[in-house]
Formats: structure tokens, sequence, C-alpha cells
């Protein structure tokens, strides 16, 4: 491309005028850049060329002057003046041009003097600087050399020098440097060149004086020099050798030792200072002198560098100038130039090493007898191959491919340009959801995770059995992408682990998520497929883990074996792995994987742990947010709340619910605060269309290429025109686009459009988009109709683009016929009673009616006991060590205080009416009754702890179960101290066959309880008898605690569990120990059960709110891992071990999770129903009460009053629109609005057109 | 379509088959385009009639899924 052909820019012209001193880079490309801007620009140049240092300092042989003047055309044909032989301080001054009308001064007259060498004899003919002769040699004022040419200094300038000397006829050129090679600054490609055209460099040596005869050079004395220490620079000072001096005969010297700036420009120009070398100060940013209006840049201000610095400095003074002259502030939003590259992307490990390429040269012969540029540059082939090994390790090379790429204009060079900006914000409360990261195990080389392809982490197993990743959703092997026939686990990587991590914490969810991936991956690949897992401890605490676990083992055949593996080596093949082992019963296994996948644990990144610091809360010792047991989403620090993986390593559903505890903790703070800042949307008023003939609108879209890509979407929306009551049909590259969407509504308006067809992606995702805009155009929403030729049309048969047609225009049709018979719906309005009632009296109902108070919504708390807290108040201390009366008392104290809870003890729930918003329940205590009306209902109704039949329990006074032996604790009963020995047995009544649900809290109590017998009697033998230890997260440290202080853990199996018998005053215990695998008998003190945690299973309660209790008695929550906290049946929320057997800080969690959900529905006062919903005509009502008794809502009663008495109506509020009583009733009485049957007909009906 | 080519109507619930048959397109998996699908709010709205229906316009089959 020829840069002069280029076109030039549309300028606006201004009358503003610029001077720029000197025609150096920094000049030049300031005077381009206020050119474009429209301003005059005029430069003064001391010199008779343009080009700076680049045409009097860089010789020809290396950037040719043609190539240079060139580019100065480019420049000048925008109507930049250079006047040459115009030297500032010498014919010109700042104020001289002043008062020539410029407004501005741009100082850039780069460092054009010599540093000198300071030894005697330097001013003796035949010496001359380095920047003088490089210029006079570019002037052409000096076209040859004789004789011998010493040339002293390391730089590019010496190499140069000499270069050009060889050029110009030497009979002998030489370098002189006082280091090493090593030291040598000028690059070692120029070095190269030098000494292949014959340069000689001798190294170690010094200049001490010239030498002359009769006036002229005749020789350098030198003296010799040695490395000694290292200098400021880190390079090694060279240290003269006494006594070592010699003469050099030569005939020139050219001293090439550095440039400076030559300050003669400031002659008869004032208020511009300079630093103590001559540069000139200038404002790093800015680039304005000491003297308003003027500005500096290149060398003169940097000092000598490379040009391209000069160029940026050029560009932005050219901005700085645009802004002085506007009168703008001259650095808002700017950054100094020289910022330097950050977050550069990885480089990928084991790249291949490709030599560079190397571009052709001209003969010696001609680079030794002239100036022709001796680079003859890349071929395109090399140009291509040298491009190729870019990394790409910046992280944009701003190519703007990727604003060229977005056909929604939302990427353009502005907002590309856009950069990190500092905003502050004034907020109440702040909440930390900053996630984790998964473990990299790269540093664990028996692993082989950084050499072996066939070892992945969890993290990358996720992505392989995912459709969209790496290999589609097909599971293969990744060396060779053979299907695999065997596929490991090894669980606690970088989890419970001091020695090659510092996590000694267990990161909770890694067993259920290998199990997970173990039964998909058989899901995958059917029964061929063998899977392994490796484990320490099987954790499957969370509710319904423990039946998955059990189907993984026994419907699904995965193995699980309690092994550690050491080492995963290759095989000779390459493609399999071999993985040895040692089983429970002691045999070494060697066995071949596909794949091994690693379960890595959760960590904190270190960012995470700064941006802790920086907020200043504190870290647990694991580097997650310090929470307290009673206040478990509140940092240390006030007003700063957590939530998710950085509280401690949790799950799906354990982060949702913080997440909502978190929001009910900032509510509480802020409850006063609540709707003051909000924004009404206005929304014309909704024009009336009954009665009007459709004017139906069709709106297709290409979705970019997602859609029209496969399918001719001109020819749909062609199609679309010609269909009955169509009026108007188009096409748009995003329908979804805000633009589009503004479009739109113009277009319906316009076109007095009535009812409207979006054909492009799912209504799933996108209807409820389509609807607000019917809103904004002034159209019911219901006068709506989305087709979907995207997910189930263009994508699923996209190598049939005419077939894909062809099913567009059949769907497009159906949509239409079906809009037209669409009708305006009405959504009812329902108000919301703020009263909240929360029924348990437990931690749960507690926390719960607490936050709701504080949160300013009136709480009826609801306890059937005599008082409040629930078995809390049978309970020690936390997993934390906190006293759990201590706090209960406060909690319950604070509730009690609160104005607007009402208490209810004794009482008992009776009967409960109506549904979200309204809800009326009767309340009895005693002979007493109460009506309460209430918006929502919070059901913490806890559980109870299991009473044991097994182990002898209650033959003797010294067989416990966990909450009684809390309660001596809490009670400091002196039989504790008596002990000399105690054993715990773990999962009684839990994990069982009838119970197939672990109880959760059991293991880390039970270690808790026994480090506080150790605490009271060191010397007491406690033993502590498991199938699993579930210390999960950092209860983790607990376990390892106990171990340290001598608790024995025999680990017992469900088929062989001990066994129990009281004896006079002792008890024996009689357990098969796993490492010995023989029966041995234990004579103990104290036996404690560690019973299981049995919920209520109350089936009124489920009624009265139509709620679902799982095989267990459990309440079943909306969703397991989205909706942890609240029931599918609107209004009714749900916390604590009602929901499944929890600790206090995950009960307390949930009660501000379930306040939080509850508030979500308080706050708005008012709610819709929607207008898809069912009604009845009671005209053709046989009232046969079918519909009554197939709701699963309950929506459907019969009217007890007015002209319909006795036939059936729908409550619109109750009604999901599900349509199962239209379909059961007989008499055809019963419409689903917006699905009525004749809408559905009239889909049906157009299928017979389809080809 | 040819002459051996079945036309398919489809009534799909919204809660369930139809988010997969939105799934199948977001995995890019590919099936035959004889199937037309009308979307239906759950399969408690299906009605015999509409069965009948679709047969007696032409369809070869009809496929209620939810």
């Amino acid at each position: 491309m020829d840069v002069e052909s280029t076109p030039i820019p549309k300028i606006t012209p201004r009358n503003e005028k610029v001077a720029i001193i000197g025609a150096g880079p920094a000049g030049l490309t300031a005077a381009y850049f206020l050119a474009l801007e429209g301003f005059p620009v005029t430069i003064f140049e001391a010199l008779p060329v343009g080009g700076g240092m680049l045409r009097v300092g860089i010789p020809d042989y290396r950037l040719p002057p043609s190539v240079l003047e060139k580019e100065i055309r480019s420049i000048t044909r925008l109507g930049v003046d250079i006047r040459y032989n115009t030297a500032m301080g010498r014919d010109i001054t700042i104020d001289t041009l002043m008062a020539d009308g410029f407004e501005s001064v741009y100082l850039a007259v780069g460092a054009h003097a010599s540093m000198k060498l300071n030894i005697p004899g330097e001013d003796t003919d035949g010496v001359i600087t380095g920047v003088r002769f490089l210029r006079e040699t570019a002037l052409y004022k000096r076209k040859t050399v004789n004789g011998h040419v010493v040339i002293v200094g390391g730089g590019d300038v010496a190499i140069d020098a000499a270069r050009s000397a060889v050029r110009m006829g030497a009979d002998k050129v030489s370098i002189i440097y006082r280091r090493t090679r090593t030291e040598m600054p000028a690059s070692d490609e120029e070095i190269e060149d030098a000494l292949e055209e014959g340069v000689q460099i001798d190294f170690l040596m010094a200049p001490v004086e010239v030498v002359a005869e009769n006036s002229k050079v005749t020789g350098l004395k030198c003296l010799r020099m040695e490395l000694g220490q290292p200098d400021e620079s880190g390079r090694r000072r060279p240290v003269p050798i006494p006594g070592s001096e010699f003469v050099t005969p030569c005939d020139i010297i050219i001293p090439a030792i550095g440039q400076r700036v030559n300050p003669a420009f400031l002659e008869g120009s004032d208020g511009v200072e300079l630093t103590k070398w001559n540069t000139i100060i200038a404002d790093p940013i800015s680039c304005e002198t000491s003297r308003k209006g003027v500005f500096a840049g290149g060398d003169a201000q940097s000092g000598p560098w490379i040009a391209i610095g000069a160029v940026a400095a050029g560009r932005q003074a050219a901005e700085s100038i645009r802004r002085h002259i506007n009168g703008e502030d001259l650095k808002a939003g700017r950054d100094p130039i020289e910022e330097p590259q950050k977050d550069f992307n990885t480089i990928p490990k084991n790249i291949e090493q490709l030599p560079r390429e190397h571009m052709d040269r001209i003969p010696m012969q001609n680079r030794l007898s002239g100036f022709t540029e001796v680079e003859k540059g890349f071929t395109e082939e090399q140009a291509c191959r040298e491009a190729s090994k870019c990394l790409n390790c910046m992280v944009c090379c701003e190519c703007y491919e990727c604003v060229k790429a977005c056909g929604a204009d939302a990427l353009t060079i502005d907002t590309h340009l856009e950069k990190p900006a500092v905003e502050n914000l004034d907020v109440g409360a702040i909440v930390l959801a900053p996630g984790f990261s998964p473990y990299d195990p790269s540093g664990l080389d028996f692993y082989g995770f950084d050499t072996l392809p066939n070892v992945v982490t969890s993290m990358q197993y996720e992505r392989m059995l995912s459709a969209s990743g790496p290999f589609g959703g097909h599971l293969v092997r990744p060396s060779d992408h053979q299907e695999p026939k065997k596929i490991g686990w090894i669980q606690c990587v970088g989890s419970r682990d001091q020695n090659n991590c510092k996590n000694s914490y267990c990161s909770s969810v890694c067993c259920m998520y290998a199990i997970k991936e173990a039964v998909i991956s058989k899901e995958h690949a059917g029964d061929d497929l063998e899977c392994a897992i490796f484990f320490m401890d099987m954790r499957t605490p969370g509710k319904e883990f423990e039946q998955f676990y059990e189907n993984a083992k026994t419907k699904h055949g995965i193995r699980f074996e309690r092994s550690r593996i050491h080492t995963i080596e290759p095989t000779a093949g390459g493609n399999e792995l071999s993985v040895r082992y040692v089983t429970e019963d002691g045999r070494m296994l060697n066995e071949l994987f596909d794949i091994m996948v690693l379960s890595v644990g959760l960590e904190t990144p270190p960012e995470l742990v700064d941006l802790a610091n920086r907020l200043d809360i504190d870290l647990t010792p694991g580097n997650f947010a310090k929470t307290e047991s009673f206040n478990p989403v509140a940092t240390s620090r006030e007003g700063i709340f957590v939530c998710g993986a950085f509280q401690g390593p949790k799950d799906i559903p354990q982060s949702v619910i913080d997440a909502s505890a978190a929001a009910a903790a900032a509510g509480e703070m802020l409850a006063s605060a609540r709707g003051t800042m909000c924004k009404t949307k206005k929304t014309p008023p909704e024009t009336n269309v009954i009665g009007d003939r459709p004017r139906i609108g069709v709106f297709v879209c290409k979705c970019g290429s997602n859609i029209a890509g496969v399918v001719d979407v001109p020819s749909v929306r062609d199609y679309a025109a010609t269909l009955p009551h169509v009026e108007y049909a188009t096409d748009n590259m995003y329908t979804c686009s805000q633009d589009t969407q503004d479009i739109m509504t113009q277009i319906i308006q316009e076109q007095n459009l009535n009812r409207v067809v979006v054909a492009a992606c799912t209504p799933k995702t996108h209807e409820p988009l389509f609807q607000e805009t019917l809103i904004n155009a002034g159209l019911n929403k219901y006068l709506f109709e989305m087709t979907n030729i995207r997910n189930q049309n263009s994508w699923v048969h996209k190598n049939n683009p005419e077939l894909a047609t062809q099913k567009a225009k059949d769907l497009v049709r159906m949509a239409v016929a079906k809009v037209a018979l669409m009708e305006p719906l009405e959504e009812s309005e329902l108000s919301v009673n703020q009263t909240a009632m929360v029924i348990g009296g437990g931690i749960s109902g507690l926390a719960a009616a607490r936050s709701l108070a504080d949160q300013g919504y009136e709480t009826h708390l609801i306890e059937r006991d005599s008082q409040l807290g629930g078995q809390a108040l049978n309970l020690y201390h936390t997993a934390q060590g906190d006293d759990i009366q201590r706090n209960l008392s406060q909690l319950i104290n604070s509730v009690e205080k609160n104005d607007i809870v009402k208490i209810h003890l004794n009482t008992k729930l009776t009967n409960v009416e109506g549904f979200v918003g309204n809800f009326k329940s009767t309340l009895t205590s005693g002979d007493n009754t109460l009506e309460l009306e209430h918006g929502i209902a919070v059901i913490a109704t806890g559980a109870a702890p299991y009473t044991p039949s097994e182990y002898s329990y209650g033959k003797s006074p010294d067989i416990l179960t966990a909450i009684e032996l809390d309660k001596k604790l809490i009670a400091d009963d002196p039989m504790l101290n008596k002990l000399d020995s105690a054993l715990f047995i773990q999962c009684v009544g839990s994990r069982e066959p009838e119970r197939m649900y672990c109880s959760r809290v059991c293991c880390t109590h039970s270690i808790e309880n026994a480090l506080e017998l150790k605490k009271r009697n060191p010397d007491m033998n406690v033993y502590i008898l498991y199938r699993d230890i579930r210390t999960y997260g950092e209860k983790e440290y607990l376990y390892r605690k106990a171990r340290e202080q001598g608790v024995i853990f025999i680990r017992y199996s469900l088929d062989n569990k001990p066994v129990v018998v009281a004896k006079d005053e002792k008890i024996s215990v009689t357990v098969t120990d796993h490492v010995l695998g023989r029966p041995m008998e234990l004579t103990v003190d104290l036996v404690t059960l560690a019973t299981a945690i049995v919920p209520y299973g109350d089936e009124q309660l489920a009624n009265f709110f139509k709620v679902p209790m799982n095989e267990n008695g459990f309440f079943i929550e909306k969703h397991a891992k989205l909706g942890p906290s609240e029931f599918a049946t609107d209004g009714t929320f749900l916390c604590g071990m009602a929901h499944y057997p929890k600790p206090i800080d995950e009960s307390i969690a949930q009660a501000k999770a379930a306040a939080s959900r509850a508030v979500t529905l308080l706050a708005r006062k008012t709610i819709f129903s929607s207008g898809t919903i069912a009604e009845v005509d009671p005209g053709k009502c046989a009232a046969c009460g079918v519909c009554v008794s197939v709701c699963p809502y309950s929506a459907p009663t019969f009217n007890e009053e007015g002209r319909f008495a006795g036939k059936a109506g729908i409550n619109p509020v109750l009604c999901k629109g599900c349509g199962l009583c239209v379909a059961s009733c007989r008499s055809g009485a019963i419409h689903l609005k917006g699905f009525d049957t004749d809408q559905i007909f009239s889909q049906i009906f157009e299928i017979n057109e389809a080809v | 379509m040819a002459e051996n080519e079945p036309k398919i109507i489809s009534f799909l619930c919204n809660w369930c088959s139809y988010g997969a048959a939105d799934l199948a397109g977001v995995s890019r998996m590919e099936y035959p385009s004889n199937i037309r699908v009308i979307r239906i709010p759950c399969t408690g709205r299906m009605s015999p009639k509409f069965i009948l229906a679709g047969l007696n316009q032409g369809a070869d089959a009809v496929w209620v899924s939810g």
C-alpha cells in the first residue's frame, strides 16, 4: 500500500495556528494529528531536511531517505508547512511566534549534541563526534574517510558510525569499548553486522588522551580495564589496570558515548524550565512545559530514546494542544503513555520453538561500497510465517476485527476504547460473593497432570461431559478421542491435605460431584463403562445425597474404593494410565484406566485474600471469610456480608441460601431506606382492540447468522405478508436488541397493528421481552404469539436449509392463525397482606421472625411448646466453639423485646385458608382460638432426635444419646469428671435402609464432645466408632485436632455393627476393627449414641399449605438447588431442620434466606396473577365437580353465592394455567385463556397446508 | 417433503419437552424436519380431540410429550 495514495479524511478547517519546533518523529506526529483536527500547522526545522534523527542519525543503509521522505509527504499533503533552515534561538523565539499569532508551540528539537570524552586533546583536528559524523554523512557533506578510524563507545551510534566509515572507504575501522561484549548496549544484530563488515571491536579499553602531531590526530592513548563489582545499572564496572597505557595509532577518532540536548534553542525564550541534564521539564500526562500553551516531547523532553517513543509523545502532545486551544481540561481521562502492559495472556506450555525468519541481504561487496539498504525485507511467505508465530500474549492488539464481526453494533470503536474507570458509590452495605478457584494440581507430579493428557481435573471433566464442551458432549479419551472403557476418580486432590498444599479443610462438594460425574458418564456411555471412585471418607451429608450415593453403588454399579492412590503412571502404548493402590483388605493392585479425574478442591485465590485485606475483614485459617455461628453471613466488619464459597467451601443450595441470607442481613440494616430510590415506569394507556379486525404484524428474526445462515429469512418474511390479516411483515438482524424494540414500538403504532407475531428464538426466554414491547406500544401483552424458528428449526436442521425454510413458513402460518384469535387478557391485581407468620419457635423460627421484623414487617411467631428455643435448648457448643445457651437467650431476648413480633406459645395451627398474600389461619391455644390474617408463612417446625432401640439404649444410665450428653455438659454433671473412658457410636438410626439419609451434624458433634471430654481429662480413652467421618468444610480441623489429641477412630460397616452390652459398672463394646479385621472388645465408662435427626412428618401442616414432603418426612423445597428456602406454593417458605438436618449456622442462614424470599413478596404490596388462566363459562357448567377434584392447586371451587351459586368458579390467583381442568371438563365450559381450544385447533388446521 | 416422509404433529409441554426441544437446539443436535410443534401449557391441557384433529388434517403421527 502506498501511504500517499490513502484517502484524506474530511477535515474541518480551524483558524488557530500551531507552531512546532523540529521536524523529527515527535514534531511530525504532532503535526499530523493536529492537521487532522483542522489546525494550520507550521513546523520550523533547523536542518535543511525533515525527519530529525531518522534522517541524520540513522544511516541510509538502515533507513533509505526515499522511504522517509514519502512518509513526510503524507503529512505535508494535509497542509502542514515545514520551514527548513529555521532554528529556534537563532531565527525565532517563542515570543516572536506568539506575536505572529501562533496559539501554541510544541518543542520537539531532539537531542542532537554529543557528550564529550573529557580527555586532553579532544579538540584536535581529526576528532569528530558520532552524532556530527552521522549528520554530515547523511547530508552528504562528508563522502569519504581515509586511514584508520577509531570509534569510542558501545551503543548504536558507535556501530552506525563504524559501519558508515567502512562504506566511506576507511582503511581500518575499530571500536574501543571499556567493558565486554555482554555489556554492550548496541543490539546484537547490529554488532554481528558490523563484525561481518570487517569492523574490529576492542573490549576492555578506555581512551585517556588524544595523541597529535602538528595539530592532527596520530593516535589514541588507551588504558586496559578489567571488570569489577556491578554498578547501579547492574553491569560490572570497568576498573583501570594501573600502568597498562598504550597508544593505538589512528587518523580519525569518533567519540560516540552519548547524546544530549543543546539548550541553545531557548536563547531569547523565557519561562521554559530545563532539568540539570538540559532536558525540558514537562507534565508526564499533558506534556505542558512550565510555560502555559508551550508543550514539549521527544528526545528534547525524555532524553535520547527510541523513535516510536517520540511518535507516541507527539500524538499525546497533539491531544493536549487541541484541548488547550478548545479550553478543555488537559488531563481529564488520560494516563501517562509509558504504561507497562499488564495481564498478559498465559503462554501455553510445550510450545514448539521455531527460529526467526531472516531477511535477505544485499551482497557483501555492495554493502562495503555504498549506502544501499542492507536488508531486502520479508517475502510474503516469510512475513506470514513470522506472523503465525505470534503467541497472542497481549490481551488485545487493537485489530478491531471484533468490531467488524459484531453485527449488532454493540461493540464499536468507541466502546472498544473504553477503559477501566474508578467510580465512587455511596452504599449502606456490601455483599461479597466472589466465589472460589478450583485447586490447580499442576505441581503434583505423581499424578502426572502436566504430562499425561488423560489425567484431567474434575472441572475439565465437567466440560468434557457438556454438550457445548470440547468434544461436543461425546465422552472420549483426550489423547486419541477413543471411547473410554474405564474411568477413575481420585478424591481429596487439594483438600484435606497439608503435605502437598495448605488446604487442610474438606472442600465439601467433591464427593457428591464425583458421584454425579460417574453417574452421568454411565448414562452417556452405557453399561460397558466402568467407573471407580477412590476416596478416604465418602461425604454425602446433603439432602437426598445419601440416597444418590446408594443408587450409584447399587443401581449404576459404580465402584467405591477406600484407598489413596499414590501415583498415576503412563503405559507403553501411551493412552492408558496405570494406577497402583492397596485395597481395604491389604492387597496391592495394579489397574489400568483410560481417564483419571482429579477431584480438585475449592480454594480462595490470592486476589481474594488481597480483597479481604483491602476491606479489612478477617479470614479463617483456610482463607475463607470469617463468620460466627449465630451470624453466618456477617463478616468481621459491620455492614459487609458474605455468601457462597468465599464463606467456606460449599455447594449450590447452600450458596443460594447464603445469598438470600446476605440480602436479608443487608435488608435488615437498610430497612428504612426500602423503596426510597425506586423509579416508576411509565407505560402508555392500553388501546382497546376488542371487536377490531385483526391487523397482524410479523417480525422475522435473523439472529445474526443463527437463523439467517440456514433459513431464507426474506422469503419467510415475504410469505408472511401474504397470510390472512397480516398487515405488515419485516425481518430484523436481532429482533431482541434494544433499538429493534424501539422500532417495533414505532411500527406497531404507525401501522395501527393489534396483533404481533415474532418468529425468532424460544418464547421460554424471550416472550416476556416482546410482551414488554407490546405494553410500550399500548397493546395488551397477550395479543402476541412467538414461534420458534431457531432452537427448534435452524439449529437442528442446519444441513437442510430448504426444509428449514419451509418449516419456518409453516410455523409462522400457524402462529398467525393463532394470534388472530387472541384477545386481550386481564391480570388480576391482588393486595399482599403485610403480616408474616412463622411456624416454629426454635433457632430457625426465631431467626426468621427477627429478620422479618427487622425488615419492618409485623410477624407472628407460633410455638407449640411453652417456651422458645426448640432443640437448641439442649445443645452445648457449636462447631466453632460458641456457647449455644448464651447466644440462644440473646436471640430469644431480642425477639421478645421486638414490638412487631407477636409470640404465640402453647399454640397450634388448626386451620389455614386462602392463598399467597391473603392467608387466614386459625391458631388454637387451649380453648382459645384466634383468626390471623397474613400474607406469607414460614415453616420452621424443626425435627426431633431419634430414640434408639439399638445398642442397649435404656439399659444403663451410662448409655446416652448425643443430646443427653450435651445436657450433662450444660449442667456440668459431676459424673463427667469421673470418667476414665468414653465411646461414641456414629450413624445411630442414620444411613440405614429405613432412613437413607445422613443427619449431617453428628460426626462434628461427637468429635466436638470427644474433645470436650479430653479437655476435662486428657488421659481419658475416647473412641469414636464411625462409618465415614463427615466433618465437611473447615470442620475438618476438629477431626484433625481429635486425632492429634489421641481420640481413637475405629471404622465399622453397616453389616457388622458394634455390639453394646451393659455390664455392672462398665459397658462392653465389641467392634471389628477395619485395620486388624478382627473383633475386639472395649470396656468403657460411657457410651454416647449419635442419634439420627428425625422430621415430624406433619401431614396436616403439609395439607394446610399444600406443600409436599419426601419419603422421610422432610418438606420438599421449590427447587433443590435454586429454590432451597421456599415452596412451589406461592407465599410459603421453608427453613431449618424441617427442610433437612443442619447445624445452627446453616439453620440461621436458611431462616434469613426464607425471610429474604418472603420480603420479595411483602415489599411489592400488590401482585399480579398471570393472564393465561382458566375461566368457567357458568352457563355451560354442569357442576359435575371434576375440575374441583383434578386441580392440583385447588383453584376451582363451587361458587357459594350469587347468580351462579353451585357452579364451578376458578380463583385466578391460584390457577397456574395448566389446562388440566379444561381438558377434563365434559361440558366444554372451561376455557384456557391464551391456549383456548379454538386457538390450538387453528394451529392444527394449518398443518394440512404443510408440504 | 417427499412422499415417504411422514408428517408429524407434536404437542409439547411448555415446562419440560418444549424446553428439551430448545436444549436440543442449543446442543446443536440434528433431527429430521418432519415435525411441527404446538406448545401447550401442560400435557394436562391435551384433549383427545386435538389428536383426532391432527390425524384428520393429514398428520401421519401425533406425538404428545410432557
